[in-house]
């Protein structure tokens, strides 16, 4: 496939998902609502906690990334789910298109989402909490907010694979696994806190160094000698792990039929 | 040997497929048990059968959205399972239960696939004009697909399958659902698609007279296998149905006419008797001489091969 078609298919993707977003009510929902209602609520208690502006900048790092995370993995999965959803997919693997164009598609879509969110969750968290998303520089934001959204394509990705392993039905399961996952990632304490067997699991998570490096520039020291290439180096691996584990679910699909099942 | 297979559009030999399910996967279906087919370049291939007797599973398999088990299926000389991702460019597929996301517009449907098949700018925007004009869209170009009647959702997945100008397309079950005037101008769409286009087709169908009038060549599949194929005539007269005779008379002067010689049923269709007889060129001057000495009046008489039906009905037995 030449580099055209590939970008190609990758926009017809991005194309689309913004489309059907553009579209649905609830994709607003899911976009403002819940991320606002997370700042506020976490916020205030930090305000009633009576924490310092460094500690109530802890935990508002933690709400806003977990926000960010769900909405941008949320669109990945949209890879899979809107098909899965309006039962076309047989379509989607039909024509001559890889899982890399449907994941890639989505992330970009992803990316804009929310990266409006982020936007939106710092000005909040600025005007009601004098929260200051730019005390680290523009660098350290950048590195943060590729962390998540790397994160966010690992989960989409690993979320795509179980759907089409297990079907639709296992949509429930895949999100409530996805985000046991992330709150152990010290999305509102540090991972030193934990007892140690769990502290090993969150070890394992990307996100967890990226929060950590992150965190670093508002007064607490890093956990970790090199958080951002350990956040990386572990985005790559779980990334490449969660593209095989989704190219193999869908090979199985094509064996068992599930492919045809969960079409027209 | 080779240039023959060059000929063909698909040579699939011995295909097995077996789904398996429930607990441990225990609960085995036979989908396909050993079917080989050969279909040429160019033309119209039915396959018709029994719900269930394995023809989508068939048509998936050549479509490389499900691998077979067991068999070598070669469809436009590729290998299904090892070159499936060069054979996708070269094939599309509609179904008569077509699904589409919801809420893009019947524009923005053939526009997304038109992409994902390397169509961009000019180009893509001349196929869409074309297909929407073709399968007479252009007043729901705008309209979202969930607000789409059946009729109008099966002429969009017509649309979409023929983007990438497929050499060869699967239709399954193309009218299933249609009013009689729409199926009668899908019809004439797919009969002009090879006619003009040079298009391989091959259909599945529930429809006997569908693939009467549009098909080359037939195949009856049940139960996994294929019991029988050739040209619908070919068909016919090797189930050995026989021809039929009608005769419009008043059938209360003829209840012996079932005993005649050579007649092999009798029966009665909107006031005509129709006889199926072993060889009508023999039988209708003996039938036409005796029942002229009954003093029968007889007001029309036609002789007929089988209709497709009955041979379906025959093999389905």
């Amino acid at each position: 496939m030449s580099w055209r078609n590939e970008l190609l298919a990758v926009w017809a993707v991005t194309l689309r998902n913004a489309l059907m977003g553009s579209r649905n009510v609830f994709f607003f929902f899911e976009l403002l609502f819940w991320p606002i209602v997370g700042v506020l609520s976490i916020g205030l208690m930090s305000r009633f906690l009576e924490l310092t502006p460094e500690q109530a900048s802890f935990v508002l790092v933690g709400t806003i990334a977990l926000s960010v995370i769900n909405v941008c993995q949320l669109e990945v999965a949209y890879a899979v789910l809107l098909d899965v959803w309006s039962k076309s997919l047989k379509h989607q693997f039909l024509a001559p298109i890889g899982i890399r164009h449907l994941t890639l598609g989505s992330w970009v879509v992803g990316m804009v989402r929310s990266s409006v969110v982020f936007v939106l969750l710092t000005v909040l968290g600025w005007w009601a909490f004098d929260f200051e998303v730019l005390r680290p520089g523009w660098l350290a934001l950048g590195t943060f907010l590729m962390g998540c959204f790397l994160t966010a394509w690992v989960v989409g990705v690993a979320v795509c694979a179980l759907i089409t392993l297990f079907g639709n039905r296992a949509e429930a399961f895949a999100w409530a696994t996805v985000n046991l996952v992330l709150v152990l990632a010290g999305i509102y304490y540090p991972v030193s806190v934990l007892p140690d067997w769990i502290a090993v699991i969150a070890r394992a998570i990307p996100l967890t160094y990226f929060l950590d490096a992150y965190r670093s520039y508002y007064g607490f020291p890093s956990e970790f000698a090199t958080p951002v290439a350990t956040g990386l180096a572990l985005s790559v691996v779980y990334g490449a792990l969660a593209h095989w584990a989704f190219l193999a679910a869908i090979q199985r699909a094509r064996r068992t039929g599930l492919l045809l099942k969960m079409s027209e | 040997m080779v240039s023959s297979n060059r000929m063909l559009a698909i040579d699939a030999r011995d295909v097995e497929k077996t789904f398996r399910s429930g607990w441990l996967r225990r609960r085995e279906t036979h989908a396909l048990r050993g079917v080989s087919l050969a279909v040429e370049r160019g033309s119209i291939f039915g396959l018709l059968g029994p719900n269930g007797a394995g023809k989508t599973t068939l048509l998936s398999i050549l479509a490389t959205l499900l691998t077979p088990d067991r068999g070598q299926v070669l469809v436009l000389g590729h290998d299904v399972v090892r070159e499936a991702s060069v054979l996708r460019r070269r094939l599309n597929m509609a179904s008569g239960r077509p699904s589409f996301l919801w809420s893009l517009r019947v524009g923005e449907i053939i526009a997304f696939y038109g992409r994902l098949y390397g169509l961009s700018g000019a180009r893509l925007r001349r196929r869409v004009e074309t297909l929407i004009e073709l399968c007479e869209l252009q007043p729901y170009r705008r309209v979202p697909y969930s607000d789409l009647s059946t009729g109008l959702k099966q002429r969009v997945a017509l649309a979409k399958s023929l983007v990438n100008e497929p050499e060869l397309l699967f239709l399954d079950e193309p009218t299933l659902g249609l009013d009689p005037d729409v199926s009668v101008r899908v019809r004439e769409h797919i009969a002009k698609l090879r006619r003009e286009q040079g298009i391989t087709i091959v259909l599945t169908t529930h429809y006997m007279r569908e693939a009467d009038q549009l098909c080359d060549e037939i195949a009856f599949i049940k139960a996994g296998r294929i019991l029988s194929r050739g040209t619908p005539g070919e068909l016919k007269r090797r189930i050995r149905l026989g021809e039929v005779i009608a005769l419009r008379l008043d059938p209360r002067r003829v209840t012996w006419l079932a005993e005649a010689p050579g007649v092999l049923r009798c029966v009665e269709v909107d006031g005509w008797v129709e006889c199926t007889v072993d060889e009508a060129e023999k039988r209708l001057p003996e039938l036409l001489r005796a029942l002229h000495n009954d003093g029968v009046v007889i007001r029309n008489v036609q002789v007929r091969e089988p209709e497709l039906e009955e041979v379906f009905v025959e093999l389905a037995k």
